[in-house]
């Protein structure tokens, strides 16, 4: 009880302190989760209908598969075709066990478009090799750890997240970091438990990572709500190919900015445990708390005790990744790249 | 008592464990829950005191024999240049290729008591056809041992069971004694003609003339010169007028002269003949144990037995010519 | 010296048109199976017939490698079981030095799937070992760098590590017959910042940036 009184003072206070820029919704009214996240959606989905739109005529390309059970060339076509429809053409093997691709020997997203006649390969969790594999499902654990923070905790608890760093599966943990609103907080082991679960809710829901390319301007947009987002957003936008476009991902409802594939979908998703909340200090962010937890995918199971008593217990240290810092937003590139 | 009236009156009221328990006492594990067919014809079959090839190889490829904290324990077989045919000159130290009769353990502490054995008395090398001496307690004889004299017809068994039997004819009678090599009523054996037969059992002698089965009782010693070999008595006994004990022409006798039997004999025996047999080189595997398991026992035997064969003032073991 | 299973008796077999039956059909039928083994390296039958032939080629490559061609009862024996006379030539010529230092048995046997439907019987395949085929059994994959076996690794350095730390921590302080703090036993939390799990990865410094 004192810790919830605790917190919406402190709730009252972060609302005084912070004046988020203009088109944000509702200054006035509480800004809460839910409703950000419905706008945010709802900008996701307009811009991707207006991507699709540019798409006006269909033209085909060739992809050349090479792998199990056999070598074969598709005629897809080209940028609506993803190597996830490709993979409907093979087998369904293939299709659901299937979490990356790589498109002439570039990562690729398992929805996203193909641009142009190329060759295909799959990576699975499974293979000799599969650093790509479990550095994306690192990746979308942290997505969805985003997700968890946005969505389990009440109302009046408006949570803003900050950014995660780069995936480092050996760490034990993923990671990330975000403002709860709520100091000296430290979730039970009930708690914990319900917030685990709240991941792992996501796998029976099988929500797709869909990718989008949007220019900064729309990004700024959608994260108008989170003073980190807006001011990361220039930064990284000018980092990117094209000078002023920032790629977002969305899962279900959920939006957030991240660079690197992710998997498929949440169906491949085996086991999901928020471990560990810890206090960090950045010196551009302030005070953060970083989210760690740890999970495993479908493909690759587990005994309990294995889990539970060594990879769970290991991922409540501390993860020594770096504290987010604010990256100057480099001078915008004069030719065209 | 009380307790089986109530089960015979149906009553239901007694808990079962308690039930169970008494029952049990009378009528042995009829009623246990684990009672099963497996179960009592698991406990029937011979139990197997000994790892078979593929058992061994496990282990030997395990991943425990590759931690580097296994020690390799040295085996003490020093390089000891034992000849080839070792293995004819002292066959009991072999054991029975049966493996539900092999047993690592006992075969070794089998051996060890050989080993001793032959320190307190001499166990010559000797072959079948050999003719041979044996001084064995005898409580009721005069001078309280009795002294056989006889051919070696035959030569079996393993281990401290190993036999002999040596034949001969005494007054027109045809007498054969199977003693116990490693019998403790045996106190002497002596050899006194070593010479091997074309045969590896002489039971023909049995239906021959009682002339090749007659060796007299002060029957002289034949020395035999330092490391010869030993010598082979191709001699081809005469065997007597039909009917005889067994079915010679049967047989691939080579030690017997021309039988002179009637052609439908010898086709009869062509014919329940199994000559496949010579090349079934699986029946010879089962006949005998592992090669090497073979070479090691035969290397202990001849070193343990080098030391008594010394003492003795004994030539070395000579090798056995090969037919 | 065999390193696999024998039965302690033969089994016997179908008698085959031409080949009779009985012990001696049996042993001319497994002639053909040797034969074939020989010539072809790779034989595929039922699995029964497979571990009979497998004694007899064995202990015919055995015989070869143990005394070589020049041995009368080998040769005898080489003859007997190869009907095709060639085969002699690659017994001792090919198979005994491939078979010489190896210290395994010369033969692999497998069982394969019943195929259904079909009259029940389980087959197998019988190998000679490197034979030119592709395997029968797929090659087991290295599961080193999968995910969970990623974890379990590290969190067994780090276990490994914080033993060494509290074995060296404890021989550093001289014992002073306290029982405060036992090294052995204590739960002390590694210094994060000295553990070894760095992102050294990282090139950009917090930002949720590309990779």
């Amino acid at each position: 009880m004192a810790t919830s009184c605790r917190s919406l003072a402190l709730l009252r206070i972060f609302l005084a302190k912070s004046k988020p820029a203009a088109r944000c919704i509702h200054t006035e009214s509480k800004v809460t989760n839910s409703l950000v996240r419905e706008k945010r959606n709802a900008l996701f989905e307009s811009e991707k209908q207006r991507q699709l739109s540019l798409v006006s005529r269909i033209e085909k390309i060739e992809v050349q598969y090479k792998g199990q059970p056999e070598d074969c060339t598709l005629v897809m076509n080209k940028n609506l075709s993803t190597p996830f429809n490709c993979a409907m053409h093979i087998e369904e093997v293939v299709m659901s066990r299937s979490v990356l691709a790589l498109v002439n020997g570039e990562p690729w997203d398992m929805h996203r478009p193909l641009k142009e006649s190329c060759q295909l390969h799959f990576m699975h969790f499974e293979d000799e090799n599969p650093t790509l594999a479990n550095e994306a499902f690192w990746r979308s654990c942290s997505f969805m750890l985003g997700y968890v923070l946005e969505t389990a905790f009440k109302e009046q608890h408006y949570v803003q997240l900050c950014s995660f760093p780069v995936p480092n599966v050996r760490s034990g943990s993923f990671v990330y970091d975000a403002d709860l609103g709520l100091e000296d907080w430290r979730p039970n082991s009930i708690e914990l438990n319900t917030l685990s679960r709240t991941g792992f809710k996501l796998f029976f829901k099988e929500y797709r990572f869909e990718r989008l390319k949007v220019d900064a301007s729309v990004a700024l947009n959608m994260f108008a709500d989170n003073r980190f987002k807006t001011t990361q957003i220039p930064s990284i936008a000018s980092r990117s190919e094209s000078g002023s476009t920032v790629t977002v991902y969305r899962m279900g409802d959920h939006v957030d900015i991240t660079g690197g594939p992710l998997i498929s979908n949440t169906g491949q998703l085996g086991r999901f445990n928020v471990t560990a909340f810890h206090d960090i200090e950045s010196s551009s962010y302030g005070p953060l708390t970083r989210v760690q937890g740890t999970a495993l995918p479908v493909q690759l199971p587990m005994h309990y005790w294995s889990y539970e008593n060594i990879i769970a217990k290991r991922a409540q240290k501390l993860n020594t990744a770096p504290v987010p810092e604010l990256k100057q937003a480099q001078p915008l590139q004069s030719s065209a790249s | 008592m009380a307790l089986l009236a109530h089960v015979a009156r149906g009553c239901s009221r007694i808990p079962k464990l308690q039930l169970e328990a008494a029952l049990s006492v009378r009528f042995q594990s009829t009623l246990s829950h684990n009672d099963t067919k497996a179960r009592r014809a698991r406990e029937l079959r011979p139990r197997r005191n000994y790892l078979l090839n593929d058992e061994v190889e496990q282990h030997r490829k395990s991943l425990l024999q590759q931690s580097p904290e296994v020690e390799e324990i040295p085996v003490q077989q020093a390089e000891a240049n034992v000849p080839r045919d070792f293995r004819h000159v002292m066959p009991e130290f072999l054991p029975d290729p049966n493996p539900l009769y092999r047993d690592r353990v006992t075969e070794k502490l089998e051996r060890m008591d050989m080993y001793r054995r032959r320190t307190c008395i001499d166990i010559p090398e000797f072959y079948v056809g050999s003719i041979m001496a044996v001084t064995m307690a005898d409580h009721h004889a005069p001078g309280k041992q009795s002294r056989f004299v006889g051919i070696c017809i035959q030569r079996s068994g393993t281990g401290l069971r190993a036999d002999f039997t040596l034949r001969n004819v005494i007054d027109g009678q045809g007498v054969e004694v199977r003693f116990d090599m490693y019998g403790a009523s045996l106190q002497k054996i002596e050899v006194l003609k070593l010479e091997q037969r074309l045969d590896d059992e002489l039971f023909y002698l049995r239906d021959a003339a009682q002339e090749y089965s007659t060796i007299p009782f002060d029957f002289e010693p034949v020395p035999l010169p330092k490391g010869a070999t030993v010598p082979v008595n191709s001699t081809k006994v005469k065997l007597n007028p039909r009917p005889w004990l067994e079915r010679w022409e049967r047989h691939e006798l080579k030690g017997v002269e021309d039988l002179n039997l009637p052609e439908k004999k010898y086709r009869r025996a062509r014919q329940v003949a199994k000559p496949w047999e010579r090349w079934d080189l699986m029946k010879r595997q089962r006949e005998s144990i592992n090669e090497d398991e073979e070479e090691s026992i035969m290397k202990e035997t001849y070193m343990e037995t080098e030391s008594t064969r010394r003492a003795r003032g004994r030539q070395k073991a000579s090798l056995k010519k090969t037919r | 010296m065999l390193r696999f299973r024998i039965r302690t008796r033969p089994r016997k077999m179908a008698s085959l048109e031409g080949l009779g039956s009985g012990p001696e059909g049996r042993l001319k039928r497994l002639r053909k199976h040797v034969t074939a083994l020989i010539r072809h390296e790779r034989l595929e039958t039922t699995y029964a017939q497979c571990d009979e032939t497998r004694g007899y080629a064995e202990k015919l490559i055995t015989m070869a490698v143990r005394n070589g061609d020049r041995d009368k009862h080998t040769m005898e024996m080489a003859d007997y079981w190869l009907l095709e006379k060639d085969l002699i030539h690659k017994l001792f010529k090919v198979l005994v030095p491939r078979y010489q230092s190896l210290p395994a048995t010369a033969t692999s046997i497998h069982r394969i799937s019943t195929e259904y439907p079909g009259d029940g019987r389980h087959m197998g395949v019988l190998e000679l070992k490197g034979n030119p085929w592709p395997p029968v059994r797929p090659q087991p994959r290295n599961t080193r760098l999968h995910l969970h076996n990623i974890q379990l690794e590290e969190a067994k350095k780090e276990y490994h590590q914080e033993r060494l730390r509290a074995k060296s921590a404890a021989a550093a302080v001289p014992p002073e017959g306290s029982s405060v703090d036992g090294p052995a036993g204590s739960s002390v939390d590694p210094d994060p910042i000295d553990s070894e799990s760095e992102s050294g990865e990282s090139k950009n410094s917090g930002d949720s940036s590309k990779r």
